[in-house]
Protein backbone atom coordinates (compact mmCIF):
# COMPACT_ATOMS: atom_id res chain seq x y z
CA UNK A 1 0.00 0.00 0.00
CA UNK A 2 1.31 3.38 -0.66
CA UNK A 3 1.02 5.67 2.19
CA UNK A 4 -1.25 8.92 1.10
CA UNK A 5 -0.41 12.29 2.73
CA UNK A 6 -4.48 12.94 1.96
CA UNK A 7 -5.11 11.53 5.49
CA UNK A 8 -1.75 13.49 7.16
CA UNK A 9 -2.45 16.76 5.05
CA UNK A 10 -6.27 16.66 6.47
CA UNK A 11 -5.65 16.05 10.13
CA UNK A 12 -2.33 18.62 10.32
CA UNK A 13 -4.28 21.57 8.77
CA UNK A 14 -5.86 21.49 12.58
CA UNK A 15 -2.78 21.58 14.28
CA UNK A 16 -0.34 25.08 14.90
CA UNK A 17 2.38 26.31 17.21
CA UNK A 18 0.19 26.23 20.09
CA UNK A 19 -1.32 22.76 19.87
CA UNK A 20 -0.39 20.73 22.89
CA UNK A 21 2.20 18.19 23.33
CA UNK A 22 -0.58 15.67 23.80
CA UNK A 23 -2.45 16.69 20.69
CA UNK A 24 0.68 16.74 18.87
CA UNK A 25 2.05 13.47 20.23
CA UNK A 26 -1.42 11.39 18.86
CA UNK A 27 -1.32 12.87 15.72
CA UNK A 28 2.63 11.46 15.05
CA UNK A 29 1.98 8.57 16.09
CA UNK A 30 -0.54 8.19 13.58
CA UNK A 31 2.58 9.24 11.17
CA UNK A 32 1.98 12.91 10.95
CA UNK A 33 4.95 14.86 9.98
CA UNK A 34 3.69 18.52 10.35
CA UNK A 35 2.76 17.07 13.75
CA UNK A 36 5.81 15.29 14.40
CA UNK A 37 7.80 18.54 13.09
CA UNK A 38 6.16 20.74 15.07
CA UNK A 39 7.42 18.44 18.22
CA UNK A 40 10.94 18.42 16.86
CA UNK A 41 10.66 22.29 16.38
CA UNK A 42 9.24 22.88 19.72
CA UNK A 43 11.77 21.11 21.73
CA UNK A 44 15.16 20.65 19.50
CA UNK A 45 17.02 23.57 21.47
CA UNK A 46 16.32 22.13 24.89
CA UNK A 47 16.94 18.70 23.79
CA UNK A 48 20.67 20.25 22.37
CA UNK A 49 21.00 21.66 25.67
CA UNK A 50 20.69 19.25 27.34
CA UNK A 51 22.80 16.68 25.18
CA UNK A 52 25.42 19.49 25.37
CA UNK A 53 25.36 19.68 29.05
CA UNK A 54 26.13 15.46 29.20
CA UNK A 55 28.41 15.26 26.24
CA UNK A 56 30.22 18.71 26.29
CA UNK A 57 30.91 18.67 22.85
CA UNK A 58 28.83 20.00 19.74
CA UNK A 59 29.76 16.99 17.39
CA UNK A 60 28.38 14.71 19.98
CA UNK A 61 25.79 16.62 21.37
CA UNK A 62 24.25 16.98 17.34
CA UNK A 63 24.18 13.35 17.49
CA UNK A 64 22.70 12.61 20.78
CA UNK A 65 20.05 14.92 19.45
CA UNK A 66 19.15 13.59 16.25
CA UNK A 67 18.99 10.02 17.94
CA UNK A 68 16.93 11.04 20.93
CA UNK A 69 14.20 12.54 18.34
CA UNK A 70 14.24 9.29 16.16
CA UNK A 71 14.42 7.30 19.22
CA UNK A 72 11.21 8.88 20.53
CA UNK A 73 9.61 8.15 17.33
CA UNK A 74 10.21 4.82 17.29
CA UNK A 75 8.88 4.13 21.04
CA UNK A 76 6.14 6.96 20.34
CA UNK A 77 3.43 4.12 21.22
CA UNK A 78 5.26 3.74 24.60
CA UNK A 79 4.98 7.20 25.99
CA UNK A 80 2.46 6.90 28.24
CA UNK A 81 1.72 10.20 29.22
CA UNK A 82 1.32 12.65 26.04
CA UNK A 83 1.16 15.42 27.86
CA UNK A 84 4.45 14.98 29.32
CA UNK A 85 6.20 14.14 26.45
CA UNK A 86 8.87 17.24 26.94
CA UNK A 87 9.84 15.05 30.60
CA UNK A 88 9.60 12.00 29.04
CA UNK A 89 11.82 13.31 25.67
CA UNK A 90 14.52 14.72 28.34
CA UNK A 91 15.05 11.46 29.92
CA UNK A 92 16.16 9.65 26.21
CA UNK A 93 18.02 12.26 25.20
CA UNK A 94 20.09 12.62 28.70
CA UNK A 95 20.07 8.13 28.22
CA UNK A 96 21.14 8.78 24.35
CA UNK A 97 24.19 11.35 25.54
CA UNK A 98 25.40 9.35 28.13
CA UNK A 99 25.57 6.09 25.70
CA UNK A 100 26.96 7.73 23.35
CA UNK A 101 30.03 8.70 25.70
CA UNK A 102 30.32 5.31 26.17
CA UNK A 103 30.25 4.47 22.86
CA UNK A 104 33.09 7.01 22.42
CA UNK A 105 35.06 6.23 25.54
CA UNK A 106 35.24 2.32 24.85
CA UNK A 107 37.03 3.15 21.10
CA UNK A 108 39.54 5.29 22.74
CA UNK A 109 42.81 3.82 22.51
CA UNK A 110 44.37 5.98 24.98
CA UNK A 111 43.45 6.11 28.15
CA UNK A 112 41.18 9.23 29.48
CA UNK A 113 40.69 10.29 33.48
CA UNK A 114 36.92 9.56 34.55
CA UNK A 115 35.18 13.20 33.45
CA UNK A 116 37.83 13.85 31.05
CA UNK A 117 36.36 13.44 28.42
CA UNK A 118 33.20 15.63 28.85
CA UNK A 119 33.50 19.43 28.56
CA UNK A 120 36.61 19.15 27.32
CA UNK A 121 36.85 21.45 24.31
CA UNK A 122 39.62 20.47 21.47
CA UNK A 123 42.38 22.75 21.43
CA UNK A 124 41.24 22.92 17.64
CA UNK A 125 38.31 24.73 18.85
CA UNK A 126 40.44 27.69 20.89
CA UNK A 127 39.52 30.09 18.03
CA UNK A 128 39.02 33.60 17.43
CA UNK A 129 35.18 33.07 17.04
CA UNK A 130 34.89 30.46 19.64
CA UNK A 131 36.84 32.04 22.50
CA UNK A 132 33.47 33.11 24.60
CA UNK A 133 32.13 29.85 23.62
CA UNK A 134 35.36 27.74 24.87
CA UNK A 135 35.71 29.52 27.79
CA UNK A 136 32.10 29.00 29.03
CA UNK A 137 32.33 25.11 28.26
CA UNK A 138 35.50 25.00 30.72
CA UNK A 139 33.30 27.06 33.16
CA UNK A 140 30.43 24.77 32.40
CA UNK A 141 32.81 21.92 33.15
CA UNK A 142 33.02 23.09 36.78
CA UNK A 143 29.10 22.08 37.22
CA UNK A 144 27.86 18.78 38.16
CA UNK A 145 25.91 17.61 35.07
CA UNK A 146 22.29 18.26 36.79
CA UNK A 147 23.21 21.69 37.17
CA UNK A 148 24.57 22.14 33.54
CA UNK A 149 21.61 20.99 32.26
CA UNK A 150 19.33 23.68 34.63
CA UNK A 151 21.42 26.67 34.35
CA UNK A 152 20.85 25.98 30.26
CA UNK A 153 17.30 25.27 30.25
CA UNK A 154 16.78 28.11 32.57
CA UNK A 155 19.10 30.92 31.46
CA UNK A 156 20.06 30.11 27.82
CA UNK A 157 16.51 28.40 26.95
CA UNK A 158 14.24 30.66 29.50
CA UNK A 159 12.25 27.58 30.49
CA UNK A 160 10.75 28.20 33.97
CA UNK A 161 11.90 26.10 37.55
CA UNK A 162 8.13 24.42 37.34
CA UNK A 163 8.28 23.60 33.74
CA UNK A 164 12.50 21.97 34.71
CA UNK A 165 11.25 20.28 37.73
CA UNK A 166 8.08 19.01 35.77
CA UNK A 167 10.57 17.88 32.38
CA UNK A 168 13.94 16.45 34.49
CA UNK A 169 11.49 15.00 37.43
CA UNK A 170 12.71 17.09 40.02
CA UNK A 171 11.39 18.81 43.05
CA UNK A 172 11.15 22.91 42.02
CA UNK A 173 13.13 23.34 45.45
CA UNK A 174 16.01 21.38 44.14
CA UNK A 175 15.74 23.14 40.88
CA UNK A 176 16.00 26.46 42.65
CA UNK A 177 18.87 25.40 44.38
CA UNK A 178 20.60 23.95 41.87
CA UNK A 179 20.39 26.77 39.51
CA UNK A 180 21.72 28.84 42.28
CA UNK A 181 24.53 27.07 43.37
CA UNK A 182 25.63 26.44 39.47
CA UNK A 183 25.29 30.30 38.64
CA UNK A 184 27.42 30.86 41.67
CA UNK A 185 30.61 28.09 40.65
CA UNK A 186 30.24 29.94 37.23
CA UNK A 187 30.37 33.28 38.43
CA UNK A 188 33.71 32.14 40.42
CA UNK A 189 34.87 30.18 37.83
CA UNK A 190 34.65 32.63 34.80
CA UNK A 191 36.38 35.34 37.32
CA UNK A 192 39.00 32.61 38.01
CA UNK A 193 39.70 32.05 34.30
CA UNK A 194 41.96 34.23 32.21
CA UNK A 195 40.82 36.17 29.28
CA UNK A 196 37.16 36.47 30.28
CA UNK A 197 35.41 38.81 28.77
CA UNK A 198 33.35 41.76 30.64
CA UNK A 199 30.05 40.50 29.64
CA UNK A 200 30.77 36.61 31.79
CA UNK A 201 32.38 38.91 34.72
CA UNK A 202 28.65 40.17 35.29
CA UNK A 203 27.04 37.10 35.48
CA UNK A 204 25.45 36.62 39.02
CA UNK B 1 18.50 30.86 20.17
CA UNK B 2 15.58 30.42 21.57
CA UNK B 3 14.62 34.43 22.48
CA UNK B 4 12.08 33.90 24.64
CA UNK B 5 13.71 36.10 27.38
CA UNK B 6 10.13 37.28 28.97
CA UNK B 7 9.07 33.87 30.29
CA UNK B 8 10.63 34.37 33.60
CA UNK B 9 8.45 35.91 35.90
CA UNK B 10 5.52 34.25 38.54
CA UNK B 11 6.08 33.54 42.18
CA UNK B 12 8.05 34.98 44.32
CA UNK B 13 10.18 32.08 44.53
CA UNK B 14 11.08 31.91 41.07
CA UNK B 15 14.51 32.89 40.38
CA UNK B 16 14.96 35.37 37.45
CA UNK B 17 16.57 34.71 34.14
CA UNK B 18 20.30 36.22 34.35
CA UNK B 19 20.12 37.75 31.40
CA UNK B 20 24.03 38.48 31.57
CA UNK B 21 24.09 34.42 31.77
CA UNK B 22 22.03 34.55 28.94
CA UNK B 23 23.84 36.37 27.07
CA UNK B 24 26.85 34.90 27.46
CA UNK B 25 25.31 31.45 27.28
CA UNK B 26 23.82 32.51 23.64
CA UNK B 27 27.55 31.53 22.18
CA UNK B 28 26.85 27.74 22.97
CA UNK B 29 23.55 27.82 20.28
CA UNK B 30 25.23 26.57 17.24
CA UNK B 31 22.75 29.52 15.64
CA UNK B 32 25.33 32.04 16.46
CA UNK B 33 27.34 30.68 13.61
CA UNK B 34 24.97 29.37 11.21
CA UNK B 35 21.82 31.31 11.43
CA UNK B 36 20.03 28.17 9.59
CA UNK B 37 21.34 25.82 11.78
CA UNK B 38 17.88 25.05 13.65
CA UNK B 39 16.19 24.67 10.28
CA UNK B 40 18.66 22.32 9.02
CA UNK B 41 18.54 20.39 12.03
CA UNK B 42 14.97 19.98 11.79
CA UNK B 43 15.16 18.92 8.32
CA UNK B 44 18.05 16.26 9.18
CA UNK B 45 15.59 14.89 11.73
CA UNK B 46 12.49 14.81 9.46
CA UNK B 47 14.46 12.65 6.86
CA UNK B 48 15.58 10.41 9.59
CA UNK B 49 12.23 10.26 10.43
CA UNK B 50 10.78 9.69 7.04
CA UNK B 51 10.67 5.80 6.72
CA UNK B 52 9.28 5.65 10.43
CA UNK B 53 6.64 7.84 9.94
CA UNK B 54 5.37 6.53 6.85
CA UNK B 55 5.07 3.18 8.59
CA UNK B 56 3.07 4.72 10.76
CA UNK B 57 0.75 6.36 8.14
CA UNK B 58 0.22 3.09 6.86
CA UNK B 59 -0.82 1.18 9.61
CA UNK B 60 -3.22 3.96 10.84
CA UNK B 61 -4.81 4.02 7.64
CA UNK B 62 -5.32 0.70 7.71
CA UNK B 63 -9.56 -0.06 8.04
CA UNK B 64 -10.95 -3.36 8.74
CA UNK B 65 -12.20 -2.97 5.15
CA UNK B 66 -8.59 -3.46 4.54
CA UNK B 67 -8.22 -5.99 6.23
CA UNK B 68 -11.24 -7.72 4.85
CA UNK B 69 -9.68 -7.17 1.40
CA UNK B 70 -6.40 -8.27 2.20
CA UNK B 71 -7.75 -11.81 3.23
CA UNK B 72 -9.87 -12.67 0.87
CA UNK B 73 -7.53 -12.08 -1.41
CA UNK B 74 -6.07 -15.86 -0.23
CA UNK B 75 -9.60 -16.98 1.51
CA UNK B 76 -11.65 -16.61 -1.40
CA UNK B 77 -9.41 -18.93 -3.71
CA UNK B 78 -9.62 -21.09 -1.05
CA UNK B 79 -12.77 -21.41 0.00
CA UNK B 80 -13.71 -21.50 -3.84
CA UNK B 81 -11.63 -24.83 -4.40
CA UNK B 82 -12.49 -26.57 -1.42
CA UNK B 83 -16.61 -25.64 -2.35
CA UNK B 84 -15.92 -27.31 -5.53
CA UNK B 85 -14.29 -30.26 -3.81
CA UNK B 86 -16.88 -30.85 -1.35
CA UNK B 87 -19.13 -30.30 -4.22
CA UNK B 88 -17.74 -33.16 -6.25
CA UNK B 89 -17.50 -35.72 -3.48
CA UNK B 90 -21.27 -35.18 -3.15
CA UNK B 91 -22.10 -35.95 -6.16
CA UNK B 92 -20.47 -38.93 -6.51
CA UNK B 93 -22.13 -39.93 -2.79
CA UNK B 94 -25.44 -39.16 -4.21
CA UNK B 95 -24.62 -41.99 -7.11
CA UNK B 96 -23.36 -44.60 -5.39
CA UNK B 97 -25.93 -47.16 -3.89
CA UNK B 98 -27.34 -46.73 -0.83
CA UNK B 99 -28.37 -48.96 1.85
CA UNK B 100 -31.76 -50.44 1.45
CA UNK B 101 -34.21 -52.78 3.91
CA UNK B 102 -35.27 -56.00 2.29
CA UNK B 103 -37.90 -57.91 3.78
CA UNK B 104 -36.43 -61.77 4.68
CA UNK B 105 -38.85 -62.88 2.50
CA UNK B 106 -38.42 -60.77 -0.34
CA UNK B 107 -34.41 -61.65 0.53
CA UNK B 108 -35.54 -65.56 0.32
CA UNK B 109 -37.08 -64.90 -3.36
CA UNK B 110 -34.86 -62.49 -4.89
CA UNK B 111 -31.33 -61.79 -5.12
CA UNK B 112 -29.34 -59.14 -3.60
CA UNK B 113 -26.85 -57.03 -6.34
CA UNK B 114 -23.51 -57.12 -4.85
CA UNK B 115 -22.25 -58.37 -1.51
CA UNK B 116 -23.57 -57.52 1.27
CA UNK B 117 -23.01 -57.09 4.97
CA UNK B 118 -26.04 -57.96 7.53
CA UNK B 119 -26.63 -55.57 10.18
CA UNK B 120 -29.01 -56.47 13.09
CA UNK B 121 -31.57 -54.01 13.61
CA UNK B 122 -33.27 -52.67 16.88
CA UNK B 123 -36.10 -54.27 18.08
CA UNK B 124 -38.23 -51.64 17.59
CA UNK B 125 -37.49 -51.00 14.06
CA UNK B 126 -38.74 -53.57 12.09
CA UNK B 127 -39.67 -57.19 13.13
CA UNK B 128 -38.80 -59.52 10.95
CA UNK B 129 -36.72 -57.09 8.71
CA UNK B 130 -32.78 -57.28 8.33
CA UNK B 131 -30.85 -54.69 6.44
CA UNK B 132 -28.34 -55.38 3.76
CA UNK B 133 -25.91 -52.63 2.95
CA UNK B 134 -24.66 -52.97 -0.62
CA UNK B 135 -21.97 -51.68 -2.29
CA UNK B 136 -18.47 -52.04 -3.51
CA UNK B 137 -16.15 -52.73 -0.48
Amino acid sequence: MVPSTRYCNTVSNKLSETSTDGELVLRARKGDDIAFGLLVERYQRAVYAVAISVTGRHEDAEDAAQEAFLVALGRLDECRSPDRFAGWLMTIVRNRSKNLIRRESLRETDQVPPGARSWAPMPDRIAETRELRYLLEQALAGLPEVQRQIVLLHDLEGWKHREIAERLELPAGTVRSHLHFARKTLRLALEELPGVPEVLRKVQ
Amino acid sequence: MNKTFDRSSGSPAELGRDMALAEALASLDPATEDPNYWFLFRGWVMTGAAGELARRRVIAELTIADVLASWSRTLVPTALLAATIAGTMLLQARDAPSARHVGVEELLVSEVSNETVATLLFDDDATGVVMFVSGGF
